[in-house]
């Protein structure tokens, strides 16, 4: 019994105050001041948050224009496929009433019921092909888009390529009965510099055709994805401005698009007066099949971008209440205060 | 494993041949090589596979990913499963491949100890894993026991060989082992190697008190007993040397087959949590079939026509199959709010963090035997206390121990800090002289001198060696003796005093005497015993110092001590003759001869002078009162299941404030029969019933016994009780038809003794309460036989100490004090608790919170099973954004600092109530994550659905969508954490700040244009997390979120907190307030120390060696008058113990074991 031996002494933990459980600490409580007092700040940003972004949002413009049963006839005519390569236009006057849509003004195209969020179109393309140097002919990912019915890869494959939003929208402002003059508009600038530097990059040839030879294009379109701007041989291939903004799918079956925003020049350089105007629509993009709508939308923005009332007015009710709740708190507060007191006095 | 195990037939009998290898090979016993482990190089990565896919969760994620290979099904890559899975399967592996390297290494250093086998008649050095069956071997002192041995010879007389079975039984009281007659002269080698006996006895088994078999040798049978037999496990003392035959070797032996299988321990937070898992899987399945019949809708009436765009799948022809299959892709998305099992299981117990088991609320607490709550009785001596003629001698620490240095045969680790008693005992007090002299004669303390002056005394229990040593140190040296003297050096000359007779201790009679003759040929008696015994038989001419020996007895008592009176008495010539004669008379009497015997004694004990009394500090462990009576507050019920005789237990129970005097009763059931247990019980719970009656509840006892609800009749009684239960009455208690009385009549009392329980017994008794109650037990020990007992309970702790290690290998936590328990339980118990509490409520919180948003946004994705966050993070919010921080909380978190919960035992509470975690904190878990998730998704989606980015452009795309979500989720999680956690240490800090930045970081990594240019196919969100987090409305919506998710949980505790506040709410702001005024906080009071007066003795488990002592066997054979006393005392000890051991009344006392004449 006396030789023991001694191998506790080996395994004795060390003495830190880690595996003590002493370490130094903040013991974090829930104090009345404490809570008290972030109530009351956040509420009172909160609310002045709201205020904000409910005056700045009020201080926008914004026209919207569902044109789907206005345009009726052209509607119909795009519910069979085979009339595709028939072209539908379709005016549609509007006046622009009170005061000038001021500074920068924004075209979108909305689509409503358009689905462009399901698991299986979100997937259904290539960012391979639409790459530089990249085989153009990879579109392992694009089912149910990959191939022809020849087995010639389409380009741009995919789902969501195939699916391209291709009306053409004109605004004319109609100075008088007999004048319209077509509003400027640039597409520049509309979408993201990672989407058309980096995401999307063309053939280096010169000639994209030769380049997408042995390639056909998505079923949807009328015409293959290097010959989609005649003016402009920049604006062709998967540099496409419509196209780059298209593929960035939206995540809500009701969504609007940019399509463009105003040139300030000329008449417009304060933005768009008020007057006569028509939109002139090319009506290639059928959503009557899936009881779809679509609208023309223009509007002007805010510092902090489009022109939703929602998140002022979240932000004020959140206040609001916020507000009500520490008051409500601190009067029980108080009162328990008060009762603990009389009992200790007792 | 399975393959090294040779699968043999159930032995019928074991026969094995001495020095006979071939013989024995023919019968295939296992060798002696132990095998723990479970796996080795080449099975181990099947075996833990397959072990590990046992398990539910990772069946599930298996069942999962195959799901996910199906690509019409497949809605997550398959990374996002199978990382979790692997990282997980990992862990696991290196966890049991370094347990399982330890166990090797444990196995190889048991199975390499040496030990000497006679091989071909020379002693040769074996490892103890190449000693086979029919080896003999030679154990030397303080050497383990190899295998189980027949006994065959030693180096003590008669064979006679001493054992220590701590390892085995727990008890540390030293046993004896005799060999059977014809081998004990199988002394030397040449004789060993020529023994052939043959050895036929009974096959393995786990008995560890009984062994029947006989040796076959030159013709003639010898039955063997356990009284021949030394078990692996023991340990060899006082005997230097012993040779044995090896019977069972290996895992025949029966220590091993005495240690059970390891079961899996679940407490009832893992029952709760199974309950759980299964509701949530129900919850799952349940959304699954929501959105798989919102797909069947969706397609049949827009998808169809979407066909344009989006034509079906072609394995998919009907709407309702596109149903089918969105089910299970759903299941695979909402997977995410089930895994808590498996995170659960692991996270937790991973570095530092106590394992969740002792977060289990304990209700009952198994205790070990006794003895573990004492510490090593061999220092015990230094708080001795002399009470000579009622000089009380001090107590308590002085600056400097007595200086014995006068005396050259002191023991030197002996203290005493009463230097007035050493001028006493110089000056040459005759009284004083007289007391000490009693304490180095009234004693059967054998001695051992193997150098001149350094004695070595061989005590049966640790008091009398203590007193002895007591003696020895004030010059009243006891250096040896013969079956008919005892010389004692008294202050330096020696004595011999002829020892006439040793009236030995019992436990009816708890006193012990001797008489001896001085040499001026006085006949005296000296008597040492129990104070309410001894009182009585004194001469009433000491009423005086009596009353003043009494005073400071009750004294003592109160203090703890165990007490002695010494008393003494003059013999004259004639009434001793006399008395001898009639002695001798009764001890050849064949029937009743104890009680003749005992009244003899009685007789001579009488009138006897008072000289003093001894107390011994009982050196319970320090702490042990003060832990049992914290406990005791926690609501913590307390067990104790021992192997040590009644009053030992019942004596240890007073002194550790188990059994108080405030008790109301003491039951103590020592029924030999059915009925009789039956009927001590039934009286029990009879007197229970009538004072709670009295009390005044209503019920007649009838009622309750009829009632289906008598346990919990009985849990509120009345007025405190315990309950003392024997062995073998706990036999009949545990019987199927009696258990339920048993138990309920035990948890009606505070406080339950099991004495001389065996192994077996301990863990039944665990499993018992198991079964019918649904407490979480935790069972304390600290030798092999508490070895069951810590494997049953849902926790198991050993105390690492002096009875090696097993109890330690087997548990769950080990610690060298009992006193320790205290904190494991109430501060680091309670802690893992609450962590393990508030880690399940966050885990619950965070995954509901993360996978219902794609719940809501299945509604406006036309139910295609499209996740809202990019999969990358779905892999990653688990393991990487969200799991340290909940680790640190896991792992640090302190509600209420230690020593609070050390001063408030009642904070216990609240986990035995299972207040912290329940179904109800559990729905209020997932509310919150639904809540959660649906702000989470609706505030974002409000936002996006009609705003623009501050440069005109769509804001409302899909990619920026998950990454607003998910940015705010993980900051509205890492909020609520930070609100969580009560305990921001340096790590907690780092924790969830750094997971925030590691989020941030991972993000814009994802997103980078160097990865999309590598592969543009993989990473679709290229330039996603700058163009979006450089948005004003993102961030405006993600601060939204976060106050409106927020603020609620912040109102709701501070209400909780105002108007239902729990205790350790109340503690820690009375902390708080306390940190504030500076005020000083008070000490704990100690436990007061009032006690009963209890005697002496306590430790004394059989009877003394006097009648071996007497016999002389265990003498040298030098001793001289030996001879003529072996032929006198015909009737071996051996037989006259055995046969007042009535366990051993079975076992065949043949005529092998007569001695045979030396």
């Amino acid at each position: 019994m006396e030789e023991r031996p001694q191998h506790r002494l080996s395994r004795l933990p060390d003495n830190s105050a880690l595996k003590q459980q002493e370490l130094p600490a903040h013991r974090l409580y829930f104090t009345a001041r404490r809570v008290l007092f972030v109530f009351f700040t956040t509420g009172i940003f909160c609310l002045c948050m709201g205020i904000i972004l409910i005056l700045s949002a009020r201080s926008t413009q914004e026209i919207e224009i569902n044109y789907t049963r206005i345009c009726a006839n052209c509607a119909k005519l795009r519910e069979n496929a085979s009339n595709f390569d028939k072209e539908c236009t379709c005016s549609i006057p509007f006046y622009l009433s009170g005061k000038m849509m001021v500074g920068y003004v924004y075209m979108y195209y909305k689509l409503y019921g358009f689905y462009q969020n399901l698991y299986r179109y979100v997937r259904s393309r290539s960012n391979r092909q639409q790459l530089v140097g990249k085989d153009t002919k990879a579109v392992e990912d694009c089912a149910p888009f990959k191939t022809s019915d020849n087995k010639t890869p389409i380009v741009p494959c995919g789902a969501i390529a195939n699916s391209m939003f291709n009306d053409t929208i004109i605004l004319l402002h109609n100075i008088n009965s007999s004048v319209q003059i077509k509003v400027p508009m640039l597409k520049s600038g509309l979408m993201w510099w990672t989407d058309k530097y980096v995401r999307f990059q063309n053939p280096s040839s010169k000639n994209l055709a030769d380049e997408f030879r042995g390639t056909t294009k998505p079923p949807n379109w009328p015409k293959p994805v290097y010959d989609l701007d005649k003016k402009d041989p920049r604006n062709n291939g998967f540099l496409n401005d419509d196209f780059i903004v298209w593929m960035r799918a939206a995540a809500f079956p009701t969504f609007k698009t940019q399509y463009g925003r105003l040139n300030r020049t000329h008449r417009f350089i304060e933005g768009l007066p008020a007057g006569n105007y028509s939109f002139n629509i090319t009506y290639n993009f059928p959503v009557t099949r899936f009881h779809g709508e679509k609208s023309v939308v223009l509007s002007t923005l805010t510092w902090y971008g489009g022109n939703s009332l929602f998140l002022g007015l979240a932000y004020t009710v959140t206040g609001a209440i916020t507000w009500l709740a520490s008051f409500a708190m601190m009067a029980i507060h108080i009162m328990l205060k008060n009762k603990k007191m009389s009992f200790f006095h007792q | 494993m399975a393959l090294c195990a040779k699968k043999r037939p159930p032995e019928e009998e074991r026969r094995a041949r001495a020095n006979d290898r071939e013989y024995n090979e023919k019968f295939q016993y296992a060798s002696n090589c132990i095998k723990t482990s479970k796996y080795n190089i080449l099975t181990f990565l099947p075996v833990n596979l397959f072990e590990q896919f046992q398990e539910v969760a990772n069946t599930y994620f298996l069942f999962l990913l195959i799901l996910q290979l199906i690509p019409q099904i497949s809605s997550l890559s398959w990374f996002t499963t199978i990382v979790p899975l692997v990282l997980v399967l990992t862990i696991t592996a290196v966890k049991d491949a370094t347990d399982d390297y330890f166990r090797h290494k444990s196995d190889n250093q048991v199975n390499n100890r040496q030990s000497q086998v006679l091989i071909n008649g020379i002693l040769q050095q074996e490892q103890w894993m190449n000693v086979c069956v029919g080896d003999i071997i030679k154990l030397e002192n303080n050497q383990f026991v190899a295998a189980d041995l027949l006994l065959l010879s030693s180096s003590e007389p008669h064979g006679l060989c001493y054992i220590e079975t701590a390892e085995l039984d727990g008890e540390t009281n030293m046993k004896v082992r005799q060999a059977i007659p014809v081998t004990s002269e199988l002394g030397d080698i040449s004789k060993l190697a020529k023994f052939d006996g043959e050895v036929i006895c009974e096959p393995p088994n786990n008995k560890l008190d009984k062994f029947s078999g006989t040796l076959y040798w030159k013709e003639n049978k010898f039955p063997l007993s356990n009284q021949n037999m030394l078990l692996r496990g023991c340990v060899l003392r006082n005997t230097e040397w012993c040779f044995g035959l090896v019977i069972f070797a290996g895992p025949d032996t029966k220590l091993m087959q005495n240690s059970g299988r390891t079961k899996f321990k679940r407490t009832s937070i893992d029952r709760l949590m199974n309950t759980l898992v299964l509701w949530i899987f129900g919850f799952l399945v349940c959304m699954g079939v929501i959105l798989a019949i919102g797909n069947a809708i969706w397609e049949h009436e827009v998808g169809t026509r979407f066909q344009v765009y989006l034509p079906w799948d072609e394995a998919v022809d009907s709407a309702f199959f596109s149903g089918f299959l969105s089910f299970w892709s759903y299941i695979i998305i909402l997977n995410t709010v089930v895994p808590i099992s498996l995170y659960v299981r692991y996270v937790p117990s991973l570095p530092w963090g106590f394992s969740r088991e002792s977060g289990g609320p304990i209700e009952l607490l198994f205790s070990m035997k006794m003895k573990s709550l004492r510490s090593n009785l061999k220092s015990s001596s230094s708080c001795d206390v002399f009470d000579v003629l009622g000089h009380k001698a001090e107590l308590g620490e002085r600056p400097e121990p007595v200086d014995f240095s006068f005396n050259p045969l002191a023991d030197k680790k002996f203290l005493f800090w009463d230097p007035s008693l050493l001028e006493a005992v110089k000056i040459g007090d005759p009284h004083t002289h007289e007391f000490f002299r009693l304490l180095s004669l009234c004693h059967t303390v054998m001695s051992e001198e193997k150098n001149e002056g350094e004695l070595y005394y061989k005590a049966q229990s640790p008091d009398e060696g203590a007193l002895v040593t007591a003696a020895r140190n004030f010059g009243f040296v006891f250096r040896s003796r013969t079956p008919k003297t005892i010389t004692v050096h008294e202050m330096g000359t020696a004595i011999t005093y002829q020892l006439l007779a040793i009236l030995d201790f019992n436990n009816i009679r708890k006193r012990m005497s001797v008489i001896v003759r001085n040499p001026e040929g006085k006949i005296r008696l000296y008597c040492k015993g129990a104070d309410t015994i001894l009182l009585d038989r004194l001469h009433h001419s000491t009423q005086e110092l009596l009353n003043t020996t009494m005073d400071h007895l009750n004294e003592y008592a109160g203090e703890g001590l165990r007490t002695l009176v010494l008393a003494y008495k003059d013999l004259d010539e004639e009434y001793y003759e006399e008395w001898a004669e009639r002695r001798l008379q009764a001890s050849l009497a064949q029937d009743s001869r104890e009680d003749r015997l005992a009244s003899i004694y009685e007789e001579v004990e009488n009138d006897m002078m008072l000289l003093g009394a001894t107390a011994i500090e009982d050196k319970l462990q320090q702490g042990v009162p003060e832990t049992i009576a914290l406990l005791t507050l926690a609501n913590i019920k307390i067990w104790v299941l021992t192997g040590d005789k009644q009053e030992t237990a019942v004596n240890i129970g007073y002194s550790c404030k188990m059994l108080t005097d405030d008790m109301t009763e003491v039951f103590i059931v020592t029924g030999h029969t059915v009925l009789e247990v039956r009927e001590e019980l039934r009286k029990a719970r009879e007197k229970m019933m009538d004072s709670s009656r009295s009390v005044g509840n209503g019920f007649t006892y009838q009622e309750k016994l009829s009632s289906s609800k008598l346990t919990s009749v009985l849990e509120a009684v009345a007025g405190e009780y315990a309950l003392v239960i024997n062995g073998h009455s706990l036999a009949h208690a545990l019987e199927a038809d009696m258990e339920l009385e048993f138990l309920e009549t035990a948890c009606a009392c505070k406080a339950v003794i099991c004495c001389r329980v065996t192994p077996l017994q301990k863990a039944q008794v665990v499993e018992l309460v198991k079964k019918y109650k649904k407490a979480v037990t935790l069972a304390i020990g600290d030798g092999a036989n508490d070895v069951s007992m810590i494997k049953t309970a849902h926790i198991g702790v050993g105390i690492s100490g002096q009875e090696g290690i097993q109890a330690v290998l087997a548990s769950d936590y080990s610690f060298s004090q009992f006193k320790f328990l205290q904190r494991l339980l109430l501060v680091h118990g309670r802690w893992s608790y609450l962590r393990m509490c508030k880690f399940l409520c966050y885990f619950f919180y965070k995954n509901f919170a993360f996978t219902m948003v794609h719940f809501w946004f299945g509604f406006f994705c036309g139910f295609s099973a499209q996740t809202v966050y990019d999969q990358y993070f779905i892999t990653l919010y688990n393991i990487v954004y969200t799991s340290l921080p909940v680790l640190a909380m896991g792992v640090f978190d302190q509600d209420v600092p230690e020593q609070r919960s050390m001063e408030y035992p009642k904070l216990y509470e609240p986990g035995q109530l299972n207040l912290l975690f329940n179904k109800r904190e559990f729905f209020i878990c997932i509310a919150q994550g639904i809540y959660t998730s649906v702000l989470m998704f609706f505030i974002p989606y409000g936002v996006f659905a009609d705003a623009t980015r501050d440069d005109g452009t769509q804001l409302a795309d899909y990619q920026s969508f998950a990454v607003t979500v998910a940015t705010s989720l993980v900051i509205v999680v890492s909020v609520q954490i930070g609100l969580d956690t009560g305990y921001w240490t340096a790590i907690n800090h780092f924790f969830i700040w750094g997971s925030l930045a590691v989020y941030f970081a991972i993000l814009f990594a994802m997103h980078s244009n160097g990865l999309f240019d590598m592969f543009p196919n993989q990473f679709r969100f290229v330039g996603n997390a700058q163009n979006t987090l450089a948005q004003p409305t993102v961030w405006l919506t993600i601060v939204l979120t976060t106050v409106v998710c927020i603020m609620p949980v912040v109102a709701f505790r501070f209400l909780r907190l105002n108007l239902k506040p729990d205790l350790s709410d109340t503690v820690r702001y009375t902390q708080l307030v306390r940190k504030k005024q500076k005020a000083q906080h008070r000490c704990m009071r100690r436990v007061g120390r009032t006690g009963s007066r209890r005697s002496g003795y306590a430790f004394s488990h059989q009877e003394g060696f006097g009648e071996l002592i007497m016999s002389g066997k265990n003498m040298r054979l030098s001793s001289l008058a030996l001879s003529s006393f072996t032929t006198r005392s015909s009737s071996s000890w051996i037989e006259s113990l055995r046969r007042k051991k009535s366990d051993s009344a079975s076992s065949p006392s043949g005529g092998a074991d007569k001695p045979l004449k030396g």
